[in-house]
Parts: C-alpha cells; structure tokens; sequence
C-alpha cells in the first residue's frame, strides 16, 4: 500500500506539491492526471526515493521511502527522461538493474528483447527516442518489483508495444498483486487501464476515487421546458455550464445521475436527455472549474 | 464474441455485464458453458483484470453465472425474465412518453408491428429492412 500524508514538496520558492494526501492499495493500477506542471511526476519521484519531501510521510507498506533500499527495491520507476542510460547499452542496463532488483526476471527481460529486436551491443545515445523508451519499459517490466510506476511511459510506445505493455501489467496484478501507477495524458489508454484515478492541479489533489465513480460524476443534460427558463431556475444543483439554444437548454450538472433526474423531473420537462461524461470531459470540465479554461484560448 | 466498444461512456464493467447476458440472449452461450478467465478476458480486450472482476461479481451476484473454485466461471441456468421484466417497464416508460408527446396508440402498435417483423427478418438473415 502506498500513503502519501499532507506532504510538500518545495523547489526553492515554487511549491510543486502543496499537502497531498493520498493512500493506494496493492493491486490497483492508479491513473494519476493531471495538466503539465501539476505535480504528477513529483509524486513518482517522491515514490521512487528520487526526491525527499519537504514536509509530510510518503510511505510504501508503512516504510518512509527516502533512503531506504528495502523499499527502493521494490519500486520501479519508468521515468520519462532518458538521458542517463546513453552510455550504457541494452546488456549493460540488464547487469546494473539485475543487481539491484531482487526478482529480476531474466526470462522477460530477454524475452522481450527477442521480441522487439532491439540491438544489444549499441549504446543507447544511439538509440532512437521510442527504442529508449521501450528499453527502458522491458527492464520495469522484468524487474519483478512490487510497484511500477509509469511517468507518461505509454505516450512514447508504438501499438505493439502498448498491448505488451498492457498485458503484462493484467499478468503482473494477478500473480503477485503489481501496483502501478500511471501518469499521462492519455485518458483513452488511463480509462482503459486503470480502475482508481486522482486529478492533481496547482500541487493539490482535486479527486481520487473509482474511475467508474469519476466518468459517473458530471452529467450532460438536454433539456426543454414550458415556458422560459434561466440559469437561475437551476439555482439548487450544481451547474457547471449553461447553455440555451432558442428551447433547447443544454446543462453540464455536478452530481448523480439519479438524484439529477429527480430534480429536473420535478420542473416537468417535456424533454430530458442525459448521458454521463466521458473522462476527457471530466478532465476538462474540473479543470474549467480550477479556473484552467481551454475556452479562453483561442 | 466479448467485443465491447471501449470508447462508450458506459463503464467498461457494465458494457461486460450486458455484453454476458446478450450472448446468453441471443444463445451464444447457453448453460453450464464456460467464462473465459478474468486473465483471458482482460489480456484479450486490453482492459484493467480488477473491471472484469466486478463484472464478474455482478454476474454472479444476479446469479447470470456461477464459479467453481479453481475451475472459473459458468453460465447458469439463467432465468430471462427479470431481463424480461426490465425491458417491459423501460418500454412502458418510453411509450407513456410518446403518448405525452401527442402520439397514438394506433400509431405505437404500427411501430410495434414494423419491430416484429423486423425482428423476424433479421432472424431468417433478409437484409432487406423495410424502406430500405
């Protein structure tokens, strides 16, 4: 289980993270979003024992994370820089990482190397961006850990390698209980890959629940009524955006699908259409709602 | 067979839970037929194993599937008249509209008759749709 409490994270006088409070159980495969800047990869980071917090716990089964190697070796972290392995080449990322992950897993490791083909004695500067990447991504993959963390790992990887990807993370959750963590931007890939999901904005948590909850949360509603009707007539839900097109009123509401209904139903509609949000549209409309609105560029 | 539309805004669990009960619908899998595992199913459709597990358990929890430890999962002798029962009332509601609306119940057991024999068509595989 992972626990992050009230922890704040300062670079000299920016605050990247600003009191997050956050607790993931083993097993779930958690998609972390979030605009640029948000405070995504500071989180990973802080799980991967890269960076200290400033202030608060940041804790992987109860232990602090922060120089401590038992922990460390049960975390990988798919970082999205690559420029630290340019010297070595694809054996020379096996010896070091074998050495330092427990359960290593040979096995995959060369496996999928056969797969992808990817050149075993050439340093990897010489690599291209995506060949880096998926270097990196088998080595996570075949590091046996515990918990992998993602940072925007899938935006770089060809198809292919996404369905590789994905299914070994579905093998690595049912045989030994694999937390993953995934941050990107790609809510398509997060929807389908992922069951829990926390929005982070400015360094603060905006929400963390079940996806299935998030895509559930925000409505779309279509509407008409008799007579005429203002934004005012709507003044007891949670009106996100209100829009009128001559009788057709378009709503984007906060709340329940049920308990919207029954409001809405009580004005006595002649005509009521709603439909959950996908997640893209969750994404933005609470982004629009933190004041990061896309509508004002234009 | 377990193709569902990922980019629907029905929660993946859902599209799998409805997407079960088609098929035993439609015959495609009949009692005592066997679930592909959760592994299977998730690897297959590239979609996280805990969503096909809640599928699973809703299933199982309607009793649509049964599980055998060790063995997986299923199907039940499943009783389609709850299914039944749903798509009457979805069906009352959505002709209480229409007649709300200024249509008639003339007009609505047209529309009725069009639908069997759509139906009918489809089942002896004519392509041919009336207006078509």
């Amino acid at each position: 289980m992972i626990e992050l409490k009230n922890v704040k994270m300062n670079f000299d006088d920016f605050s990247a993270l600003n009191g997050v409070d956050l607790t993931i159980p083993e097993g779930t495969a958690f998609g972390l979003l979030g605009s640029n800047g948000a405070g995504k990869s500071t989180i990973l980071r802080l799980l991967s024992g890269v960076y200290k917090q400033t202030e608060g716990e940041v804790l992987i089964d109860g232990e602090p994370v922060y120089d401590n190697v038992s922990v460390k070796n049960r975390v990988f972290f798919i970082n999205d820089e690559t420029v630290q392995f340019g010297k070595m080449t694809i054996g020379d990322l096996h010896d070091y990482y074998k050495g330092f992950y427990p359960n290593f897993s040979d096995d995959t490791f060369f496996r999928l190397n056969e797969m992808i083909k990817l050149p075993y004695g050439k340093r990897m500067d010489k690599f291209s961006k995506g060949m880096k990447r998926q270097a990196i991504v088998i080595t996570g993959l075949a590091s046996g850990t515990d918990y992998l963390l993602l940072d925007e790992a899938f935006d770089g990887l060809d198809p292919t390698m996404r369905i590789i990807v994905k299914r070994m993370l579905v093998d690595a959750m049912l045989d030994r209980k694999l937390t993953a963590i995934i941050s990107s931007h790609n809510l398509k890939e997060i929807n389908e890959v992922c069951d829990t999901a926390a929005l982070l904005h400015q360094g603060k948590l905006l929400f963390n629940r079940d996806l299935d909850s998030v895509k559930g949360s925000i409505q779309k509603v279509q509407a008409a009524f008799e007579g005429d009707v203002t934004e005012k007539d709507f003044e007891g839900l949670n009106v996100l955006h209100f829009e009128k097109n001559q009788s057709i009123i378009y709503l984007i509401i906060k709340g329940e699908e049920e308990e919207i209904r029954a409001e809405l139903e009580k004005k006595d509609p002649k005509v009521l259409d709603m439909i959950p949000l996908t997640l893209e549209e969750v994404f933005i409309y609470e982004m629009e709602g933190m004041g990061y609105d896309y509508n004002g560029i234009k | 067979m377990y193709n569902i539309d990922l980019q629907s805004r029905t929660p993946i669990y859902e599209l799998l839970y409805k997407k079960v009960i088609e098929l035993i619908l439609k015959k495609e899998l009949k009692t005592d037929d066997k679930l592909p595992s959760v592994r299977e199913l998730a690897k297959s459709l590239g979609v996280n194993p805990n969503t096909v597990s809640k599928a699973f358990q809703l299933l199982e929890r309607d009793n649509v599937i049964y599980s055998l430890a060790g063995r997986g999962s299923f199907v039940s002798g499943f009783n389609t008249n709850g299914v039944k029962e749903k798509a009457l009332a979805d069906f009352d509601k959505a002709a209480a509209e229409a007649i709300s609306a200024g249509a008639t119940a003339d007009e609505l057991a047209e529309r009725l008759k069009n639908i069997e024999n759509n139906g009918k068509r489809e089942e002896n595989g004519a392509e041919n749709k009336p207006g078509a």
